[in-house]
């Protein structure tokens, strides 16, 4: 093994001290020789004969050199060099195809790696912490269908159930990702004095364990940080940390005012500690108390567990035990768990879900491979065409004894000098690239802490796609040298005939091919454009124009129960309306358009249902003036009055579409609803209905929504929202002042107009599809130069063919008809195949984005059409060309 | 050419170049050389040339070694010499050849002796 090893290492060097290795060799020959010559002198010839006698006993020289070569070397990378040599020399030689062909496969692999830099950040990224794919993610399944119904956070008496009863994890933790913690200011900030909301998870000790992360300064939680009295301790994200605290060591210890009470900070973790998906500032212990165990804690779904897996344990088993679980829990509780099943995940698996960027990242690195596609099918038919011009020359090699292999592999080495330039050119407009969408995927934190690089996948995708495209490009020309007919090449008379039928046959597929690929890329992305269009240009139900809004969390400390919360609300509204310039002031649970929680609910006189089956509605909890600000029609009976308070009977607001789709569009007032929602489920007096608002702005559907008055349920979190008479921003000072005015240390997160929050919410879509927008037209562009040339190299090969046509009679429109018969019939046919593929695009769209609903049957009208103009005047140039002919140029053209 | 010359089965000439510098002791090619046709008496088709590829196949498995030195008569040539680990396969082939050639001989020796009954 050793031997061999050495032996490998010696031939290896030896290929690559060739020159000096021949030099040697030389010299030894030369010793050789003149020895021989010395003892046939001595043996009494002549010197001449002597010289003679020595040179046919040593044989060969140069066959000795070549033994002598192989038995030292590598005989295929000695060729394999041979042929790199001659196929940069080639290239050298013909500057202007050389760069067509580099430069249309440095685009192709530029917007391939580009993209791929997504993948490998988004969905490549190992989760930080110890064997991440040995942690499970639990989640509870909604029954009631929505967006990501099987990622549903589970209830903290179904996490301390779980977390006994289970035999297949060896440790549970669990987080509750969103909450909002206000740090008051301190520290160093640009915003210091002014409290500022701080992304938090609230997590059980043993979080940051089961992960397998530790801090980089201080200590993780221990055990009994959970417990009340002992839980004011809080541990930094690296940026909070780095930002506000100037990465000083000594914070460890030092006390930070938070939610307006005193946390000591133990920790900070180290900067690679993040999550995709959620970008948090802060941890803080979560408390479980006696609370967190009743009944009424079971609705409340807001706890992510991860756990270890036991060693040995599969992924399958925790799944079975976990669904047992839950279903256990769906039978003792059937009032709040019923039909709600368990789903496990690993860690990595669970973030890419759970960010929901998968699909996209699909439809892009399908789109850019079909691009990578064309751009492959141009630069084969310039090798091709180039072929075609070298024909003779190769034909004179294979006469000359080289083997057709060696041929074959030359032209596939050509090739690969091609691929190879053109992926390195690509990796530098891909740095670009990958600067460019880096720097516009900034709508959300989420996104934008993901960083994207041209790391080693990058690399090492861009080196596999540029092989790909080196055997893909080579493939055509090579297969066709391989059949290269020596007697006709050498007679000169090549051009005499038609190109042979497999020649053109080649061709066709390859036409055809780029046609279809077009189209169908053309199709999808006109069909995403105008789902994106009618998405931005949809009737959202309200009035989005000069709203502003911010987000405010109550602290429990503070604002201990309803009666406070009401009180503070009316105090806050009160002080708003003040402001000048605001006409309307109204909050909210949910604003419209950011998509409010589902619940299940039941009629009075309805048949029950079971729990799976329950009617489900969209819920919000808005304060009197909500209709009015937003802009939301009433349709019938009334909206919520200062008589709607807590002491009062209960009374909802319903949307149309709850009145069409639950009361089958009976008189809705008067009718009793109970919601599963809250401490203790009343029933309800529907007072009035309101019109349709979409739930999300990204969906274009309506689903059925129920309003509840602030006063009658108080909820801790909600969203302030202001009319204002003109530039909704203008009001931003006001807002905070007012706020301040009703309490100093109360943060306002996420302060910004509705417009700017629905472009928010559309997050990535819009940018997404502009960038498709721009893949799809490089591949017209290529496709269209594809067409051209491949067309005009056939005509080329046939002016022959077209000189004794014209010879015999046929005037030039015959000519132009004939040429352009040959290029529609491909491009029909192309476009058929790229047709039937697009057929099943909107079925796939629909089941890759959430509420993109598209039926557009014209543009499978439009995008034909124009690709059929595209390769029409790609055809007809080279056409008209050819009908220009003069027969006696042609005829003697060789 | 009335007699045709032995034609070299692959391998033969290398077992040849390491016998003959295990006797010989230090040789250049040529000398290599013109040995192996002076023992065989001329009856094995040699290009002198083609022990250069041999050589250097040796060299590469560690059996021989080589130094460019000066022949007795004055003149610059590289010196080949058999190794440690050369003698040690010189003696394994040699083997391997002897047993071949008697079962060889045998065999043939057998077939004429069946011709005769």
């Amino acid at each position: 093994m050793i031997d061999w090893l050495r032996q490998s290492l010696q031939r290896l060097r030896c290929v690559f001290r060739r020159d000096q290795l021949d030099h040697e060799l030389e010299a030894e020959f030369a010793a050789h020789l003149d020895l021989a010559i010395e003892e046939n002198l001595q043996r009494g010839m002549p010197a001449e004969e002597a010289r003679r006698q020595a040179l046919i006993r040593f044989g060969g020289a140069q066959q000795a050199k070549e033994e002598h070569r192989e038995a030292r070397g590598l005989p295929a990378l000695d060729i394999l060099f041979q042929d790199l040599r001659y196929a940069v020399r080639g290239l050298w030689k013909s500057p202007g195809f050389t760069t067509a062909a580099v430069l249309t496969l440095a685009l192709g692999i530029a917007v391939n790696a580009t993209m791929f830099s997504m993948v490998s950040a988004f969905l490549l990224r190992r989760p930080p912490g110890r064997e991440p794919n040995r942690v499970a993610v639990v989640t509870s399944v909604n029954p009631a269908s929505g967006f990501q119904a099987d990622a549903n956070p589970v209830s903290a008496p179904n996490y301390l159930a779980w977390r006994e009863a289970n035999d297949v994890f060896s440790e549970m933790a669990a987080a509750d990702q969103y909450r909002t913690v206000s740090m008051n200011g301190q520290g160093q900030s640009v915003t210091a004095g002014q409290p500022e909301a701080l992304r938090a998870a609230a997590v059980s000790p043993n979080y940051f364990s089961v992960l397998g992360v530790s801090p980089r300064l201080g200590r993780a939680f221990s055990d009994g940080e959970d417990q009340p009295g002992r839980d004011h301790v809080v541990i930094l994200s690296h940026e909070l940390w780095e930002q506000r605290f100037g990465s000083s060591d000594s914070l460890i210890g030092r006390t930070i005012r938070l939610d307006r009470e005193n946390y000591t900070v133990i920790g900070v973790m180290p900067a690679t500690f993040y999550l995709l998906g959620f970008p948090h500032q802060l941890w803080m212990p979560l408390t479980l108390t006696t609370a967190d165990q009743t009944a009424a804690a079971r609705k409340d779904r807001s706890l992510h567990l991860f756990a270890r897996l036991k060693s040995g344990v599969t992924l399958e088993q925790a799944r079975a035990e976990m669904v047992t679980l839950a279903r256990r829990a769906g039978e003792s509780f059937p009032e709040t768990d019923k039909g709600w099943d368990a789903a496990v995940r690993t860690l990595p698996d669970f973030l890419v879900y759970g960010f929901g960027i998968r699909g996209a990242i699909g439809v892009m690195m399908t789109t850019v491979g079909f691009v990578l596609l064309i751009a492959c099918a141009n630069v084969a038919g310039l090798l091709l065409t180039r072929a075609g011009g070298r024909r003779k020359e190769l034909a004179i090699r294979i006469t000359l004894g080289a083997g057709r292999l060696r041929i074959v592999r030359q032209l596939l080495t050509e090739g690969l000098v091609i691929a190879l330039l053109g992926g390195s050119v690509g990796l530098l407009l891909a740095y670009w690239g990958i600067h460019f969408i880096g720097a516009s995927l900034t709508f959300n934190e989420a996104i934008s802490a993901v960083p994207l690089s041209l790391d080693w996948n990058v690399l090492v995708f861009s080196m596999s796609v540029s092989l790909l495209c080196a055997v893909l490009c080579g493939l055509a020309p090579a297969l066709q040298a391989s059949r290269t007919d020596v007697n006709t090449h050498l007679k000169n008379e090549s051009r005499a005939a038609s190109p042979s039928r497999s020649h053109s046959r080649l061709r066709t597929v390859m036409v055809t091919g780029e046609i279809a690929l077009a189209l169908f890329l053309l199709v999808g992305t006109g069909l995403l454009f105008r789902g994106i269009f009618l998405i931005e240009h949809q009737n959202l139900g309200f009035r989005a124009a000069h709203l502003l809004t911010a987000g405010v969390t109550l602290d429990k400390a503070t604002y201990k129960d309803s009666a406070e919360r009401s009180l503070f609300v009316r105090n806050l509204i009160a002080r708003l309306k003040d402001v000048p310039g605001a006409d309307a002031v109204a909050i909210g649970s949910d604003l419209p358009a950011t998509g409010p929680d589902s619940v299940t609910l039941r009629i009075k006189g309805q048949l029950e249902l079971p729990a799976n089956q329950r009617l489900t509605a969209l819920d919000s909890v808005v304060s009197m003036d909500y209709f009015e600000t937003a802009g939301i029609p009433l349709l019938h009976g009334r909206t919520f009055t200062e008589t709607d308070n807590g002491t009062s009977p209960r009374v909802v607001v319903v949307n149309e579409k709850f009145v069409h789709r639950h009361l089958q569009d009976q008189e809705p007032l008067g009718k009793q609803i109970q919601l599963d929602a809250g401490a203790t489920p009343q029933w309800s007096e529907i007072v009035g209905v309101v019109g349709n608002v979409k739930s999300y702005s990204e969906a274009s559907r309506d689903d059925p929504q129920v309003y509840e008055a602030f006063p009658q349920r108080p909820v801790p979190s909600f969203s302030i929202m202001i009319r204002a008479s003109s530039d909704p921003n203008g009001l931003a000072s006001a807002l905070r002042n007012a706020v301040a005015q009703a309490d100093a240390d109360l943060p306002l997160a996420r302060m910004m107009s509705m417009p700017a929050l629905i472009e928010r919410q559309q997050g990535g879509d819009p940018v997404f599809v502009r960038v498709l927008g721009t893949f799809a037209f490089l591949a017209l562009v290529l496709a269209a130069i594809g067409i051209y040339g491949l067309i005009a190299y056939s005509v080329g090969q046939r002016t022959h063919e077209i000189g004794i046509r014209m010879a015999l009679g046929a005037k030039t429109p015959d000519v132009l008809r004939m040429v352009l018969r040959e290029g529609m019939k491909m491009t029909a046919i192309g476009a058929s195949i790229g047709l039937a593929m697009a057929l099943p695009l909107p079925k796939v769209f629909d089941a890759m984005f959430y509420g993109l609903h598209i039926r557009e049957p014209w543009l499978y009208a439009i995008v034909p059409a124009a690709i059929v103009a595209v390769a029409m005047l790609a055809t007809y140039m080279p056409a008209r060309r050819a009908s220009h002919v003069d027969p006696m140029v042609a005829l003697r053209q060789e | 050419m009335a007699e045709s010359k032995l034609d070299l089965l692959q391998g033969t000439l290398d077992l040849m170049v390491l016998q003959t510098l295990a006797t010989m002791g230090e040789l250049h090619g040529y000398g290599i050389a013109r040995r192996i046709e002076q023992v065989s008496g001329d009856k094995v088709l040699l290009n002198q040339g083609t022990i250069y590829a041999s050589l250097v196949r040796l060299q590469q498995r560690g059996w021989i070694s080589a130094e460019w030195g000066t022949s007795s008569n004055n003149r610059k040539a590289k010196f080949y010499s058999i190794t440690r680990k050369g003698r040690k396969q010189l003696s394994e082939d040699a083997a391997h050849w002897q047993r071949l050639s008697s079962v060889m001989g045998r065999v043939l020796a057998m077939q004429d002796e069946g011709g005769d009954q």
